[in-house]
């Protein structure tokens, strides 16, 4: 086979962008992908922002399969049949929803057309280093040559294992994720969520959606279908259902949410046209490899631990295809350097470093801190509805609030000042 | 297709039927040693239920995986083996 200067492994979103530039700057590209054509291996909530997207294609918003502009961000609490829902309404265009089979499969297509091969159905199952560098990759028989490889395979990380920079991850860093497409007339979308023509709406869900799992429900509202999941921590997850808290399996949380009667509603007569599931992170820095860059190795996207959960909102394309954008300028870089020496390819890790993404990972941690206190997703969601429902549904004279919410703490069982200093602790860092 | 009743909870194999999968004919996942393996999380939290008991020992049936990696970090090297099947083969996500 052919000798490249750049070989990427996977045609995700940061797969599909390091390919783009680099070929776009005249290198001579290979883009690797193990499913049937870009996307068909991919599974999201739906949500993505735009501005680090047309950081690396200006003409995104005219091209690009975008369904709705979100333009309401809902966040609910609820426990039992009750419900707090806090409604933000948007004042300008920030992230658009698209099922990411779509919008990677129109990201790879940029690539090819910059000039990268791009070849699927290819299971890359080895990243060679010869002499203490990474000379290219092999799949099956064959073996490729490249001057850099660009690891982007993924929250599955077998290739940077293999390597011996990565370990198989801790379960507690990692989050599973059930998911379903629900195919309604868009008109109804629009009338029951309170959109126009082009609007759409991204929601998350706390409480017992998760039966106090740490984790939550999200509901995102695409052209002509809604995307709902669940979402549970792997490691709670795990410790739930073998201590009995968690009976059902998954699909069973994912349909009690479908069809609770809060949300039914807006989805009641349509039909489920596609189940999924996917595994992702979120654990963020403490997810990253060992290092992110070696002699003729960089690691973006998924694989780099490039997800940032702020708990209101979850970024992962964006801080994937920014990672993958800083990983090609240090490519760039380490070439006009004379080589892709890992002291050439330093660039990478300092120029993110720099970048929003690592502002954003390292901001967020406090979000680690509450998905690693279960106490958080057990106790507060019924805490707040309980108190809500104190001052709610009060028959005769309601309490002021101060008292529905230290009764509640009692009723809960929790300490109002440990309450406090957790919430204190951490919402600075959210 | 689905009844009428939308508003009922489905069976995970009522929302297995929505997908589209080609099934390698060579199995990429397969349980190594039962010894230690969490029976009830990973019975419960793969999001398409490829496991499942038979007496007292996991049944793993790979036919049914979307290669999302959940049993992979439930598990160790020793336990389960773990790749992705080959060339192409696999689930085949439509709108997700």
């Amino acid at each position: 086979m052919n000798k490249f200067d750049v070989v990427v492994v996977g045609a995700g979103p940061a797969g599909s962008t390091a390919a783009y530039l680099l070929a776009k700057a005249g290198l001579k590209v290979l883009l690797l992908e193990r499913g049937r054509g870009a996307g068909s291996k991919l599974l999201w909530g739906g949500k993505a922002y735009a501005q680090p997207l047309r950081d690396v294609w200006p003409e995104l918003d005219k091209e690009a399969p975008i369904h709705r502009w979100v333009t309401k961000e809902r966040i609910s609490v609820l426990w039992g049949e009750r419900a707090i829902t806090l409604e933000y309404k948007l004042g300008r265009r920030v992230a658009f929803t698209s099922p990411l089979t779509e919008l990677a499969a129109w990201m790879a297509r940029k690539a090819e057309a910059a000039g990268a091969l791009f070849l699927d159905e290819v299971v890359v199952e080895e990243i060679v280093v010869k002499d203490g560098r990474v000379v290219g990759v092999r799949s099956g028989g064959d073996f490729v040559a490249a001057d850099v490889v660009i690891d982007a395979e993924g929250a599955n990380r077998l290739l940077l294992e293999k390597l011996g920079l990565a370990d198989r991850p801790n379960p507690y860093h990692m989050a599973v994720a059930a998911k379903e497409v629900i195919s309604l007339d868009p008109r109804l979308i629009e009338e029951r969520f309170g959109l126009e023509r082009d609007e759409g709406l991204s929601w998350l869900v706390l409480g017992d959606v998760t039966l106090g799992i740490p984790g939550g429900g999200f509901v995102y509202t695409m052209r002509d279908t809604i995307s709902i999941g669940i979402v549970l921590n792997v490691g709670y997850g795990a410790e739930a259902a073998e201590k009995g808290v968690l009976r059902d399996h998954i699909s069973r949380l994912l349909e009690n949410f479908r069809t609770h009667p809060y949300f039914r509603h807006y989805w009641k007569e349509a039909d489920v046209i596609e189940y999924g599931g996917r595994m992702t992170v979120e654990g963020g820095l403490r997810f990253a490899p060992k290092r992110l860059y070696a002699n003729g190795l960089l690691v973006v996207g998924d694989a780099a631990g490039m997800l940032v959960n702020a708990g209101y909102t979850i970024r992962g394309v964006d801080t994937a295809v920014t990672s993958a954008r800083v990983a090609a300028e240090a490519v760039l870089e380490a070439r006009d350097k004379g080589g892709f020496t890992e002291e050439n390819l330093r660039g990478y890790e300092e120029r993110l470093r720099k970048s929003y993404v690592y502002k954003e990972l390292v901001d967020h941690s406090g979000v680690a801190e509450i998905f690693g206190d279960p106490f958080f997703f057990s106790k507060v969601p019924p805490f707040l509805v309980r108190a809500a429902s104190k001052v709610f549904e009060a028959d005769y004279a309601e309490p002021t609030l101060l008292e529905a919410l230290k009764t509640s703490a009692q009723e809960e069982e929790i300490n109002m000042l440990r309450l406090m200093l957790k919430v204190g602790r951490v919402v600075r860092r959210i | 297709m689905s009844q009428p009743s939308r508003l009922r909870p489905l069976k995970l194999e009522e929302l297995l039927r929505r997908n589209v999968w080609d099934v390698d004919e060579e199995r990429h996942i397969e349980i190594l040693r039962q010894d230690g393996l969490p029976q009830k999380a990973l019975q419960l939290l793969c999001p398409m239920g490829c496991y499942s008991m038979a007496g007292d020992k996991l049944l793993m049936s790979y036919e049914g995986c979307v290669e999302c990696g959940t049993c992979r970090v439930l598990s160790t090297p020793q336990q389960i083996r773990w790749e992705f099947p080959k060339s192409g083969r696999g689930i085949q996500y439509r709108y997700t």
